[in-house]
């Protein structure tokens, strides 16, 4: 997008009040998306990304400015207003290496070939849409949507790298009401990845609506979720949600850098059950949370963050690994050229465990299963999180019993895994459709888990 | 019109002009250019400071009643013409929508919002940092238990709006925001306890001061040392006024027209009845001066007004853009925010009684101060949180509690509002007085 001169002159800029580092991130992102409402596809969208953010670190300190003209003078500019962190920081002298291109390695992608032919996004969205109506005539809405996107970076570092990454990103999405003239239930199913829209030949619409109207009828059905203390089936896949909030937020590097987290100064410690190891890893084929290079360059890598109980190690991206002395993880991740990068997470899971799911329901006197969970949020000082129950059912004296309305779970991270006290065999990761918020800032993330059961938690309904 | 403004409205003008070159029937363009302003500090050092203008181009083009939308934030000519073209291309694949189409008319006279203050402009960069390292200084003055926090920001925007379609129409506006928010955090034993506080408005002089900002943050992450969760139970509902703001956020969401079309609303088909208690009055109004959620015209240029959505507890309307009321068969209620449907000011109305007194008249309840959790499903209208606050008993804070959680009905909890107090305040576009609900079931132990 800018050449090798440019970026070079627009690092040194950016370093000339001093500073420790200083990189440019540029970015050029298409993206075509279709929705279907009232069984017609109402609506088509081309959205067009570009862009340059320029950073200056400077010990604890950034400054960060963007420019969405490409035009030399407009990002000499936005270089001097993000050396002004340097006025008010204590500066570096940092030397500006000439750039030389870093190669990706082996590509995490399956690229596809560009956007599609419109026909052929269209068609997905109208057979979800059959789908779904034809599974269940309580099904009184289907809502669809498909995105199919490209985004291509290049990341100048005053250390001489440059790196180049083109990343595709798919989503197929249907969300279903049912209703049964009196109550309401919506389901809400979505997948794709890293990949081409050719991704929905095998996981088709079909059966990513037939998926979401059973949901949705499940939901109609809904008892009211008991309220209280209670023992939990997190089920395997979508309950990865319960790693992502519980424990992955609590590991990433700026918390523990700033000893804001709760699991800060603790690595060696014991956080979790010994039945508990969760990892983190950039380097899944096709994942939404796979990078080939993070937003800083830096290759994606697979991270033990727990290992039997024991917390192994954060997430970090440059600027807070540099404080701690460690290395970046390939965690630094932005939404777009408009942000200063973050460390998060990419896609977070357990291995399998030792028991089976029919051990696991059998062993339940009362409590409930979570099946998939609508989101989730932590409060990472303190560890409390939540999270919303998409698909759950009550389990009574060893059977799953009737579908529940959608709830709440509240919790807090060391003590909901260290109450975790068997888990499954059955490990597989999510349907890929998650996107974790940080900070206001919004990035595809992917999670997965075997079945897990936790000894007691709390559960938001209004039964008995 | 400023210069500024007239550059913006030419911008979206020839948007317009390329979009019916490229084939379209009819279009509407959207430009927003925006100055951004943020800076973190962390102890006595500034730890982010973020400066920068950005603009972005939003197109919808019509192909007869076919539709297609465009953004983008390349605004060279080739690379407009070239996603303009992109987007009739769209358009003509998908299906026909007789609802499709622009508003038949749109704001005459500009009313004087007061919503731009040059002093937000004007104030210098090391004004604002100051501001960011005070609120870092006063949290630790306002409690020496305070030992760390997760940063305290400045942050200020200046924001020109302007639109222009096919019709004949164009407008533009010129607005500012600005605001100051820190976020504490203590031990209380071994256990991290944090709250966040903060203050927004247009106009500068209207911002709480840093001394009250700091204080208040300060409070709120005291206040909780030693909480615990409460009993599972059955009992009334306080809910503090920025909790009960997250409420009606959740109740617009029911009341959004495009829920309604896609049956995502629990409000769906009870237009005219009575949902909540006599103390139910909810507004969206988009004429109030100087506030957060005001603009003279909506994403399509239709004059704002205001609109009663609950009068004493029944539902008079949902809140509609153009083509929603086409396809719903109602008036648009300049609800649009460009890219779908937005709240202007929407706030339910204030009470006499203060906060206190309503957890004076209290038997045995909660009183919330902060929730966790969002995702809510409008198609049921269930609502469950996490939670943390007081307990109440006999009309006073017993002890502080947490990890616990508070559900009922979005229908539930409209109905058994049985007061709401006087400290309503205007700090964003979606904001509610402090309010009781009779009773909801309290998750604990």
């Amino acid at each position: 997008m800018l050449d090798d001169a440019t970026l070079h002159a627009l690092v040194t800029r950016a370093l000339r009040r001093g500073g420790d580092f200083a990189d440019v991130f540029c970015e050029r992102r298409s993206a075509v998306s279709y929705r279907l409402q009232d069984g017609r596809v109402h609506e088509g969208s081309v959205a067009v990304t570009v862009g340059v953010g320029i950073r200056v670190v400077s010990g604890e300190s950034a400054g960060y400015a963007y420019s969405d003209d490409l035009d030399l003078a407009a990002l000499m500019e936005a270089a001097d207003a993000a050396s002004l962190i340097s006025r008010a920081a204590p500066a570096g002298s940092a030397r500006v290496a000439d750039l030389s291109a870093v190669p990706i390695a082996a590509s995490q992608y399956r690229d596809g070939h560009g956007p599609a032919d419109a026909a052929a996004y269209v068609g997905l969205l109208a057979r979800a849409d059959r789908a779904a109506r034809a599974f269940d005539p309580r099904v009184v809405a289907v809502n669809a949507h498909v995105t199919d996107e490209h985004q291509e970076v290049w990341i100048a570092t005053s250390e001489g790298r440059l790196v180049n990454d083109r990343r595709p990103l798919v989503t197929l999405g249907v969300q279903v009401v049912a209703s049964d003239g009196r109550e309401r239930g919506s389901g809400y199913v979505g997948d794709g990845g890293r990949t081409s829209i050719a991704f929905f030949d095998t996981a088709t619409p079909e059966l990513l609506a037939r998926d979401a109207a059973r949901i949705a009828a499940v939901n109609v059905e809904a008892v009211p979720a008991p309220a209280g203390e209670m023992e939990m089936i997190v089920g395997a896949g979508g309950g990865g949600v319960l790693l992502h909030e519980a424990v992955g937020h609590g590991l990433e590097g700026d918390f523990n850098r700033r000893g804001t987290s709760l699991y800060s100064g603790r690595i060696g410690e014991r956080v979790a059950s010994e039945l508990v190891t969760i990892f983190d890893d950039g380097n899944l084929p096709e994942e939404r949370g796979s990078v080939n290079v993070d937003d800083e360059g830096v290759p994606g890598q697979h991270k033990v963050l727990v290992e039997r109980g024991v917390l192994r190690g954060y997430m970090q991206d440059v600027l807070n690994g540099r404080l701690m002395g460690v290395e970046s993880t390939g965690s630094g991740r932005r939404q777009s050229f408009r942000f200063l990068p973050q460390p998060r997470m990419c896609n977070t899971y357990m291995p399998n465990g030792e028991s089976t799911f029919e051990e696991i329901v059998a062993s339940t006197k009362r409590g409930i299963l979570a099946k998939s969970f609508a989101g989730g949020q932590v409060e990472i000082s303190k560890g409390d999180f939540v999270f919303m129950v998409g698909e759950g059912y009550l389990v009574e004296n060893g059977k799953i019993a009737a579908p529940i309305k959608n709830a709440t779970i509240v919790g807090n991270g060391p003590d909901a895994m260290t109450k975790v006290v068997a888990v499954a065999g059955d490990g597989r990761l999510a349907r890929r459709h998650y996107t974790c918020g940080k900070a206001g800032q919004y990035v595809p993330v992917g999670v997965g888990m075997p079945s897990v059961k936790i000894a007691s938690i709390t559960v938001g309904g209004t039964g008995a | 019109m400023t210069v500024d403004e007239e550059g913006a409205v030419d911008a979206a003008q020839r948007a317009v002009a390329f979009a019916r070159q490229a084939g379209a029937d009819a279009a509407e363009a959207t430009v927003s250019i925006a100055r951004r302003f943020h800076a973190e500090a962390r102890e006595s050092a500034l730890s982010k400071l973020e400066q920068s203008t950005g603009k972005a181009l939003r197109v919808r083009v019509f192909a007869g009643s076919r539709k297609a939308t465009l953004s983008t934030t390349d605004f060279t000519p080739e690379g407009v013409r070239d996603a303009i073209a992109q987007a009739v291309a769209a358009a003509r694949l998908v299906a026909d929508d007789e609802f499709a189409g622009l508003p038949e008319r749109f704001v005459e006279d500009l009313p004087a919002l007061d919503l731009y203050d040059p002093h937000v402009d004007r104030r210098p960069g090391d004004e604002k940092v100051a501001d960011a390292l005070a609120l870092e200084r006063l949290i630790r003055e306002s409690d020496a238990r305070i030992s760390n926090s997760s940063g305290s920001h400045f942050n200020d925007a200046s924001v020109i709006t302007a639109i222009a379609n096919s019709a004949g129409f164009a407008g533009a506006y010129a607005s500012t925001r600005a605001g100051r928010s820190t976020g504490p955090i203590a031990l209380d034993g071994e256990i991290r306890r944090t709250a966040h506080y903060g203050t927004a408005a247009r106009r500068f002089a209207e911002l709480e001061g840093l001394r009250e900002v700091a204080a208040c943050a300060a409070r709120r992450t005291t206040e909780l040392f030693g909480a615990r969760k409460p009993p599972t139970m059955r009992c009334a509902v306080i809910f503090e006024r920025d909790v009960a703001a997250t409420i009606l956020e959740d109740v617009f969401g029911a009341l959004s027209a495009s829920n309604v079309a896609t049956g995502n609303s629990w409000l769906i088909d009870r237009v005219g009845s009575r949902i909540g208690s006599d103390a139910v009055t909810i507004v969206d109004d988009g004429r109030m001066p100087g506030k957060l959620g005001s603009s003279p015209f909506d994403g399509e240029g239709l004059p704002t007004r205001r609109t009663p959505v609950f009068e004493r507890g029944v539902l008079k309307t949902f809140l509609y853009d153009t083509y929603y009321a086409r396809k719903l068969g109602a008036h648009s209620t300049a609800n649009s925010n460009g890219s779908g449907i937005g709240t202007n000011n929407f706030y339910l109305e204030a009470g006499k009684d203060s906060l206190e007194a309503l957890i004076a008249s209290t038997q045995r309840g909660v009183l919330v101060l902060d929730t966790i959790g969002f995702a809510t499903e409008h198609a049921s209208g269930t609502y469950s949180r996490g939670a943390r606050g007081f307990l109440i008993e006999n009309g006073e804070r017993t002890y502080p509690v947490d990890e616990f959680t508070i559900a009922g009905s979005y229908a539930e909890m409209l109905a058994g509002i049985d007061g709401v107090a006087s400290d309503l305040r205007f700090d964003a576009p979606v904001v509610s007085p402090s309010f009781r609900v009779t009773e909801m079931t309290v998750s604990g132990n």
